[in-house]
């Protein structure tokens, strides 16, 4: 068998709507890939519902090597960068009789209707 | 379940047309899934398998909805309509009926995955061709079938026609098995196509369009993909070289699998398994 | 990870112990980080077999695909078989990309099941005659093959974990339908009542050597210490075995089905099941390919295989 060969690696990934986020499934063999994509749906979303499907060559991904893992080491320091740097503005906010703007409110009105 | 039967009053001069026509879809799917279970396990690679596996479950489960319709029209039982049929009560074309290849499917199949391919990809095309024009069809439980069974052909129509044409394209071995596969394929293609004796009864009473506009629906739209891979197939080739499954005419090969598909049915037919 | 310590600069003996340390907290291993040796070789070995095991372990059903008596268990049946397969596939996977530093792949996997170096489960060696043995195969093969997948579930070799979640996930179903099978004949005629008991004589003894011997010395030799130490697995076959009688002895008697070995019982005072030994002899005869359908399935596939394969030729160099 060539250096190419029919035993080549996807690997699959799928939406599960169109809202969801893409996420990985498996890998599989197939000599393309578009053997690839017509084998990812039945041989891993048999039971569940599927909106989109990726395959990706293995080869072509990139990933962090075992060392490469360290540099995703970081110091917990970084409380300005969340809410939780920020927490001390609920006090203030209730001296001005004011509620703070937190997450679940901000995050709620993307569902306002006009005049609410 | 489906509707009940008395909603839609079937005038007896448009039974004998509409029984026919679906003994037709029901057998076609059904002995094809049966050829297509016996591959279960032999494919080319694992993932071939299970890809081919959904589509033989899929086209059963399209073979059990038509016999519904049957059942539902007083023709019987689902499974006696699938499993306690003589071949000459069958109805399916001669070409979907025909064995994988030489040799048993429990120790030495030699199955042929170019005819597999071939067989399966023509016909795939064909129900769909078929089906779109059931979509429009005058008896509503067999339209409502149709837009149901649709939806699961894309990606068996996907999954062959990307066999079909990577193994032409690859050229040597694999061409000169595919052009085998499809000049055996074609010898008895019309058989797939024809829709019997009471083809126009069929058009008549609105069941489905004329069986010569559906064939050259197909030839029109087979024509790019086969323009695109160098090969020439004209009106010509298409034969009904062992017989016209729409008229009871079979092979031994529907005989025996006949007998396998029903040894533990006809234990008890009456039992429950 | 406050080691200061590069992982290039560690000795063998350093990495063994971080190892170690790794896999004995709970963390998993995945595909590219370092690992002995010996893991590796027990991995590819334990998951080899047990990817091939599904795949021959299709065949034995395989006969009852086309055969089974209503479309509806054509279906069940059908879609069970595909996903015997489909375990193949994932474990084969995972097993191809540990051997990938050794230069194997798929092709030497099948090439090593043809020569046998390659062995499957004892189970998959046996005949499988009626129908009631496509229901057995489906309730009590595949329920001792969930007491011994969910045992490794927690495995410290991350991908084979995650392939046995997917897998004991379908298992569900599978020991499903395998039980609607056999309770149709188990509340049959008498004829399918007979089917029912045949398979339960014909498999029971298969079923005790699925789980392997208590031992060692039943044998010869036994993987059950290194998968342990390993963290790959918790139990040993001899608990296994003991899980599968207290779960699926009650369910047998049940239906009014009888045990071939009139000696099973539970010892209260032990808290064990005790039962006959199965003849380990030739439980060693069967995994050599002696068993009484060894031949003719590995002849199947490998017949399968070779007649195919003008089309992974075919496809070899495309795109």
């Amino acid at each position: 068998m060539g250096n190419e060969g029919f035993y080549q690696e996807f690997e699959v990934f799928s939406q599960r709507t169109d809202t969801s986020p893409l996420q990985y499934q498996f890998s599989l063999l197939a000599p393309n890939r578009e053997i690839a994509l017509v084998m990812a749906q039945e041989n891993f979303m048999r039971r569940e519902p599927a909106a989109d499907i990726w395959v990706v060559k293995r080869s072509d991904i990139r990933k962090l090597t075992p060392e490469e893992k360290q540099s995703l080491q970081r110091l917990d320091n970084k409380d300005y960068r969340t809410t939780k740097g920020y927490g001390y503005l609920k006090k203030k906010w209730r001296h001005y009789e004011q509620e703070m703007l937190d997450e679940k409110e901000i995050l709620s009105w993307g569902g306002m209707k006009k005049g609410d | 379940m489906t509707e009940p039967v008395s909603k839609m009053p079937i005038d007896a001069k448009v039974k004998p047309a509409l029984t026919s026509l679906l003994y037709q879809l029901a057998d076609d799917d059904f002995i094809l899934a049966y050829r297509g279970s016996e591959w279960l396990g032999l494919a080319p690679h694992i993932e071939e398998d299970v890809a081919f596996s959904s589509i033989s479950q899929d086209t059963m489960g399209h073979a059990a909805m038509f016999y519904q319709l049957l059942e539902d029209l007083g023709e019987g039982n689902v499974d006696s309509l699938a499993h306690a049929r003589k071949a000459a009560e069958r109805r399916n074309a001669v070409l979907l009926e025909v064995v994988n290849g030489p040799g048993h499917y429990l120790s030495s199949a030699q199955y042929d995955w170019a005819f597999a391919v071939v067989r399966n990809y023509f016909y795939i095309q064909a129900k769909k061709i078929r089906l779109d024009s059931l979509k429009n069809s005058l008896y509503q439980p067999l339209a409502e079938v149709a837009l149901k069974v649709n939806m699961e052909l894309y990606y068996h129509l996907l999954h062959w026609k990307t066999w079909f044409i990577q193994l032409m394209q690859a050229g040597g071995e694999a061409r000169t098995r595919m052009e085998a596969a499809i000049r055996k394929v074609l010898a008895d293609f019309e058989g797939v196509i024809t829709l019997g004796p009471l083809a126009k009864d069929m058009a008549e009473h609105g069941l489905i369009e004329p069986e010569d506009v559906l064939k050259q629906r197909w030839l029109l739209t087979m024509k790019p993909v086969f323009e695109s891979i160098n090969l020439a197939v004209s009106e010509a080739d298409l034969a009904m070289k062992n017989g016209n499954g729409r008229i009871g005419e079979h092979t031994a090969d529907l005989d025996a699998a006949l007998t396998t598909l029903s040894e533990v049915y006809n234990i008890n037919p009456a039992a429950s398994w | 990870m406050s080691e200061a310590l590069f992982f290039q600069e560690m000795t063998e003996e350093q990495k063994y112990e971080q190892f170690m340390k790794r896999i004995n907290a709970g963390e998993k291993i995945e595909a590219d980080d370092w690992m002995p040796e010996d893991y590796r070789m027990t991995l590819i070995k334990l998951i080899s077999m047990h990817g091939i095991s599904e795949i021959m372990g299709a065949l034995p059903e395989k006969e009852w695909v086309p055969k089974a008596p209503s479309l509806k268990r054509k279906l069940g049946i059908m879609a069970k078989v595909q996903d015997e397969m489909g375990h193949g596939q994932l474990l084969l996977r995972v097993a191809e990309d540990l051997m990938k530093p050794l230069g194997k792949t798929r092709e030497d996997i099948m090439q090593d099941l043809f020569s046998g170096r390659l062995k499957f489960h004892n189970v998959f060696h046996m005949e499988a005659p009626t129908w009631g043995d496509a229901g057995l195969i489906g309730w009590l093969v595949d329920g001792a093959a969930i007491i011994t997948q969910t045992n490794m579930l927690n495995a410290s070799y991350g991908p084979y974990a995650r392939a046995l979640k997917r897998i004991c996930a379908e298992e569900v179903f599978h020991a499903q339908h395998g039980e609607a099978i056999i309770m149709a004949l188990a509340e049959g005629t008498e004829e399918q009542n007979a089917m029912v008991q045949d398979a339960v004589n014909r498999w029971w003894e298969a079923l005790l050597m699925f789980f392997g011997p208590g031992d060692a010395s039943t044998t010869g030799t036994s993987k059950q210490d290194t998968t342990i130490k390993y963290r790959i697995r918790t139990k040993t076959n001899e608990d296994l075995r003991q899980d599968f009688f207290t779960k699926y002895i009650p369910r047998v008697l049940s239906l009014g089905l009888k045990l071939p070995d009139e000696t099973m019982h539970f010892d209260q005072d032990q808290e064990l099941w005790v039962y006959r030994q199965p003849d380990w002899n030739k439980f060693k005869d069967i995994i050599k390919n002696n068993g009484p359908k060894s031949q003719e399935r590995l002849g199947l596939r490998r017949t399968a295989y070779e007649t195919n394969k003008w089309v992974r030729e075919a496809l070899n160099t495309a795109n």
